[in-house]
């Protein structure tokens, strides 16, 4: 009897101890410092404001745009890289909801029905395409306060059908910040890297190692910005992503759950750093 | 008690179960050292596609201790198991189907503590085939591929969140920590063969049951249809063993997993002592 009595108590005081032992990780905002102290500071989003996959038409819908304009204002960032647009009209459109306080560009489309934009609040930006892997993304380059040094904000959105497109793609934007190295370069966009091998359901593919592969290397140059802010997309997935400077620290990571309307499956993601 | 244990030891040490699942595992090591070889020779070589020249194919990464850490994930989940389940589910069932459990059984010694020495002796087993294991793979890495630092990458291994890297020195202690995670992880599949044991009359059974469960269980918790039931598995909690090699050790984390498969382990031989002490035993 002593001898099970001493199994039970052991058995009690392992579950005590897992419910004492929290597993969620300890959370902290990777390079934070301080909130309230000085220096210029940034907010970036990115939005990839297409449909879920089932849709018919999976880009972004003129009708959701005042509600993009609106989620835009409410947050008031300096820029915002939005993705699956169906073009330069729905861009206008949109610019037009936000009342004149932004300006932007599409990219080129080249080979897609779909395109990225990017906006910002500075009057003085200028935009330029930056192709990549066959395909065009758009960076703005602009002053977000009269007295901060210039940055770039790229608008990316990688295949997300194929790893290794997504791989090729991404090395084409990080070797074109590289080559901008004079700049503050900030990358920001739906990447649709699949990260989490307990997901990977796809067996016997490269998969994995090209988004590995392709995260690793933006890594080598840039911080992942918005790591901590949690799943970006439907099914509790992280692929939308802001890619900054390692100098610049963050401030604040967030993702705007509220924010989709209609069928939308990603959620902005608002980032806030120190430069 | 000592006695008890020394019996169920030489017992185990001469069965050929004990003895194949050394040579299982140096076997397997052999196999991953001509995969993993082959591998590097081909992505490093000037043949290569390089297509992941920053981080896989690279001579650093393919060293000793990159080889010793695949070969360790790969046989943990679904090699050691089954030697696991085999040892321990032989143990009551084993004894009942060779005609020696009356025998036994009659002895002055209560059922409880012939029941926990046999376990003990089962977790010594585990104990040193992971530490054969890691010895071995370790020394392998050594010998025929070289050394370096553990460089790990998010994605593959599903270890870190952003590239790390784990220093020579550091890395070979991770490795002796995983000796020892690895062994408490896997009491859990040999508490469950032990009560599969007690229940079943053939050992082989026993050991079937237990290793369908697990698989049953590692299968069904890698398909995205069942993710919210996935944190109800003990195969789940099992997989905190490895956590003592990323660079920042979530030590939390790890107690927690730690103690869920602790509890396991104890509610498990909790249930099998209360059915053995009760069992009628025919045989």
């Amino acid at each position: 009897m002593r001898a099970k009595l001493t199994l039970a108590a052991l058995c009690a005081a392992m579950l005590v101890a897992a419910h004492h032992f929290d597993a969620a990780r300890e959370r902290t905002v990777l390079g934070a410092r301080d909130a309230t102290g000085g220096g210029a500071r940034l907010r970036l989003m990115t939005w990839n404001v297409g449909y879920a996959e089932l849709e018919d038409d999976t880009r972004a819908h003129t009708s959701d745009l005042r509600a993009v304009a609106d989620a835009i204002l409410k947050n008031d960032p300096d820029a915002i890289a939005l993705q699956e647009l169906t073009g330069s009209d729905q861009l206008k459109v949109l610019l037009g909801y936000l009342g004149g306080r932004y300006r932007g560009a599409a990219a080129r489309a080249a080979h897609t029905d779909r395109v990225e934009a990017v906006l910002v609040k500075s009057s003085g930006a200028r935009f330029e395409d930056v192709p990549a892997g066959g395909r065009y993304a758009v960076a703005a380059t602009f002053r977000p306060r009269a007295d901060a040094p210039e940055v770039v904000l790229v608008s990316a959105h990688a295949d997300a059908f194929r790893a290794a497109r997504r791989r090729e793609y991404t090395e084409s934007i990080v070797d074109w910040a590289r080559a901008h190295s004079g700049q503050t370069v900030f990358v920001a966009g739906d990447f649709n890297f699949e990260l989490d091998a307990r997901d990977e359901s796809h067996l016997y593919t490269d998969d994995l190692k090209h988004d590995s592969e392709a995260y690793s290397y933006l890594l080598r140059y840039f911080r992942d910005a918005g790591r901590e802010a949690g799943d970006t997309a439907i099914n509790d997935r992280r692929i939308d992503y802001v890619f900054a400077p390692p100098a610049a620290t963050t401030r604040r990571a967030e993702v705007l759950k509220d924010a989709p309307v209609g069928r939308m499956d990603h959620m902005p993601l608002v980032v806030e750093v120190g430069l | 008690m000592f006695t008890l244990l020394r019996i169920e030891f030489t017992k185990l040490a001469r069965s050929r179960g004990f003895q194949l699942s050394f040579a299982a595992l140096a076997g397997f090591v052999a196999l991953m050292l001509w995969g993993f070889y082959t591998y590097a020779e081909r992505k490093t070589g000037g043949q290569a596609a390089e297509q992941f020249r920053y981080t896989y194919e690279s001579k650093s990464y393919f060293n000793g201790l990159t080889f010793a850490l695949y070969s360790l994930v790969f046989s943990f989940s679904l090699l050691v198991p089954v030697f696991v389940a085999a040892t321990a589910g032989s143990q009551i069932a084993g004894e009942a189907r060779a005609g020696t459990l009356r025998m036994i059984a009659v002895r002055p010694v209560a059922r409880v503590s012939l029941l926990l020495s046999k376990f003990a002796v089962v977790a010594l087993h585990v104990l040193l085939m992971m530490a054969f294991f890691v010895g071995l793979n370790l020394l392998v890495g050594l010998l025929f591929v070289g050394w370096g630092d553990l460089q790990l990458y998010p994605g593959p291994l599903n270890l870190v969140d952003e590239p790390g890297r784990i220093a020579r020195d550091d890395a070979l202690w991770r490795f002796a920590c995983a000796t020892l995670t690895g062994t408490w992880a896997m009491l859990v599949v040999a508490a469950i063969a032990t009560l599969l044991s007690v229940v079943c009359e053939s050992a082989a059974v026993a050991t079937v049951a237990t290793i369908a469960i697990y698989l049953a269980l590692y299968v069904v918790g890698r398909v995205e249809f069942f993710e919210q039931l996935r944190p109800y598995f003990f195969t789940t909690d099992m997989d905190f063993w490895r956590d003592v090699f990323k660079p920042q050790i979530p030590w939390q984390s790890l107690y927690h997993y730690a103690s869920l498969c602790g509890a396991y382990t104890f509610g498990a031989l909790l249930a099998a002592a209360a059915l053995f002490d009760r069992k009628d035993i025919k045989s």
